[in-house]
């Protein structure tokens, strides 16, 4: 019964809201956070970016091969931008436990990608995301090119995927 | 009936989308489709020498699939669990008594617009750090306590961000006997006075209102059976500086797992960061005292929690250094921890050192006792040769408390631990990696040692062999082989060996598994058109 009255509810107010609602894109709508705790919409900022291919790599600071595939693209991130330019998206899934460390952690390798906290991994379960490291490419608002896991030589393969598009 | 509702969802769910302004249903085919799944499978051999009894079919998968469909302000899905049966060790419980189950367990209907967002169905949430309130998944520990209800999120105004609440918190295959409601707001006080975007400092304020109701049908007079939870946090963020601060109240919960202690529970968390141009550095706080917040009264373990206390301690890697781990004492305990990470060009350092104790009176936050629980320094250093060569070294010093972390009465353990790993890349797309490891100590099962050798062959193929030895006392080898196959977003694993029973422990939760022996195949896929 509780269930029918809210979804009664949420249909008027869905009506309601759709005639302010702007055009968006068809990424999940997700909320995630800068690291100095700002609100973004994950979908306005892939959005804005239109033809640059995007790549979002979900990691952790717990998580080792996570750490070795940034430190890797970190050390070839200039002689990749100077070839073909793109944007780098690193959403960390640090939750409470350890995402007061992201900040810090990254200033401490010195990473040139921008930094996402996704703390209740409410964008990894959009993109059903099951392991770190995740790496997706993005490009006109469609995925391209997705990975799972990473060993040494994988970022040769982005690169090259990259390249192709 | 509650199948007609939720016919009616998907039925409203399509006549809504065909209603924003495109006519055409083939549209929808420009949405976003987006699915996973996900298999563990062990296959059981007895192996008495590390005390594992494998179950009586000897088998046990465990078997997730995901389904979410966005398109434009609309996002509707589905998840599907099966249990043939569970892997030993893990809780689950079935509601027919049958050794294995499959259910559709989670599904929702969600509108996110620009003001307001409203998500029907099973739905995750957090207010704040999840110390008064999280519901989350975690597959390895077995954790999910969604909640079955209503979750809607509005900002009236510009600087207020409202959330609400309101369900029933699954439990297995079904419901909890209990129903959460909540609320919170957090505030933007620089949109709020106006400041402008590039101010120096920015500010946000917030607050939270957690309840749950199980009924009682005890024969004790004025039994709590609402609990009520209230948090108020504040944030500043300066550029290099920060500081977060988050203070908890409960109100009488007498439970199982407190021995049914009627004294209001509290918590204070407090982090502050510091980065400086090749430095960071954070400092956590935290003092907890009767925070076990539970849906249900009965329940123990890592079952239908409300809120998040994940233990602040630097998270392991390591086959060693996942020996001694901390769990949080959420009855009473005060501490914190503080890292620094260094940038030294192609060399990075990262510094860690967690300590908690016994609270001196319980209910007091501030007032440290003299029962330490735990201790935990470490040194890290990573180095990058050149483009074949890096390393990395570790040393590590633990104490641990084992009677209280695990129960029971032991001997207070003082642990030195060593390690290197060596990454060689030899060509390209082709590498190898070693790691050497070694925990020291003189109480407990005395000294470990530990090797993995890996071979990766990028983009599909890696494989590995490890050994984890205790030597002296048991003389025990815990080997493991095994490898993967990686392509796109698809990763199948196999290995053979052994697992050490012990502690496991995921994002700060841990359950405890059983010593085990055999095969573990798992699959993982994701999609995203």
């Amino acid at each position: 019964m509780i269930l029918k009255k809210i979804l009664g509810l949420t249909v008027a107010a869905c009506l309601l809201n759709i005639a302010t609602s702007y055009g968006q894109e068809n990424f999940p709508a997700v909320a995630i956070k800068s690291t100095s705790g700002r609100s973004v919409d994950f979908a306005k900022l892939i959005g804005d970016t239109k033809d640059t291919a995007i790549i979002v790599s979900f990691w952790a600071t717990w998580c080792v091969p996570c750490v070795t595939e940034l430190d890797n693209i970190s050390d070839l991130y200039k002689e990749w931008q100077a070839k073909l330019p793109f944007k780098f998206l690193a959403i960390s899934i640090d939750d409470a436990r350890t995402s007061q460390r992201v900040k810090p952690f990254v200033t401490g390798k010195g990473w040139p990608f921008e930094i996402y906290l996704d703390v209740n991994h409410d964008l990894k379960r959009a993109f059903n995301i099951n392991d770190v490291p995740y790496t997706l490419v993005i490009k006109n608002n469609k995925v391209v090119y997705q990975h799972v896991g990473y060993v040494a030589g994988n970022e040769e393969e982005l690169f090259e995927k990259i390249k192709a598009l | 009936m509650r199948q007609n509702v939720w016919m009616l969802s998907a039925a409203l769910t399509l006549t809504l989308m065909a209603s924003t302004g495109y006519a055409q249903l083939e549209q929808l085919g420009k949405g976003h489709l987006s699915g996973s799944f996900e298999s563990y499978t062990q296959l059981y051999r007895k192996d008495t020498a590390i005390g594992a009894t494998p179950p009586q079919d000897k088998f046990g998968s465990n078997n997730f699939f995901k389904l979410d469909y966005t398109y434009k302000q609309f996002s509707a899905g589905i998840q599907y669990e099966a249990y043939l049966p569970a892997i030993q060790g893990f809780p689950f419980v079935s509601t027919k008594l049958n050794t294995t189950e499959g259910k559709l367990v989670n599904r929702y209907f969600r509108y996110s617009g620009k003001q307001l967002s409203v998500q029907v169905g099973d739905f995750y949430e957090q207010f704040g750090s999840g110390l008064v309130f999280r519901s989350w998944e975690n597959r390895q520990i077995g954790i999910n306590n969604a909640l079955e209800g209503a979750n809607i999120q509005v900002q009236p105004v510009p600087f207020l961000k409202l959330k609400f609440v309101y369900g029933r918190p699954r439990k297995y295959f079904d419901y909890a006997n209990a129903v959460v409601r909540g609320a919170d707001a957090e505030i933007d006080l620089n949109t709020l006075v106006k400041a402008p975007d590039d101010a120096a400092v920015h500010f946000t304020a917030g607050g939270s209102y957690v309840s749950r109701f199980q009924s009682y049908t005890g024969n004790m007079e004025d039994f709590p059976a609402t609990v009520n939870a209230w948090a108020g946090r504040l944030a500043m963020d300066a550029g290099s500086f920060s500081l977060n601060a988050e203070y908890v109240r409960k109100s009488s919960d007498p439970h199982l797992v407190n021995q049914y202690d009627e004294s209001t529970g509290k918590a204070l968390l407090v982090n502050t960061t510091y980065t400086g141009r090749n430095w960071g550095a954070n400092l956590s706080i935290r003092s907890l005292s009767n925070m076990d917040f539970r849906a249900e009264r009965e329940v123990e373990g890592t079952v239908l929690p409300v809120n998040y206390i994940p233990s602040l301690t630097k998270q392991h890697d390591y086959l060693t250094t996942n020996i001694y781990v901390y769990n949080p004492q959420v009855a009473g305990e005060t501490g914190g921890q503080a890292d620094v990470f260094v940038n030294l060009g192609s060399s990075k350092l990262s510094l860690n050192y967690a300590q908690y104790k016994a609270l001196k009176t319980a209910g007091k936050l501030f007032q440290q006792g003299d029962m330490a629980y735990f201790r935990d320094g470490s040194l890290e250093w990573k180095k990058k040769w050149n483009n074949q060569w890096q390393s990395i070294a570790a040393y590590h010093y633990v104490f641990y408390n084992k009677s209280i972390v695990e129960g029971g009465n032991y001997e207070n353990i003082k642990a030195h631990i060593g390690l290197v790993n060596i990454l060689y890349k030899f060509a390209a797309k082709k590498s190898a990696r070693l790691e050497l490891q070694h925990l020291y100590t003189e109480e407990d099962k005395g000294n470990w040692a530990a090797a993995v050798a890996e071979f990766a062959f990028a983009p599909l193929w890696s494989f590995y062999l490890s050994d984890l030895y205790n030597y002296g006392k048991t003389d025990l080898h815990y080997y493991n082989f095994g490898g993967s196959f990686m392509k796109n977003g698809a990763r199948f694993s196999l290995a053979y060996g052994r697992q050490r029973a012990g502690l496991f422990c995921v994002g700060g939760v841990c359950r405890y598994v059983p010593a085990a022996s055999g095969f573990t195949a798992s699959f993982t896929l994701s999609f995203n058109n």
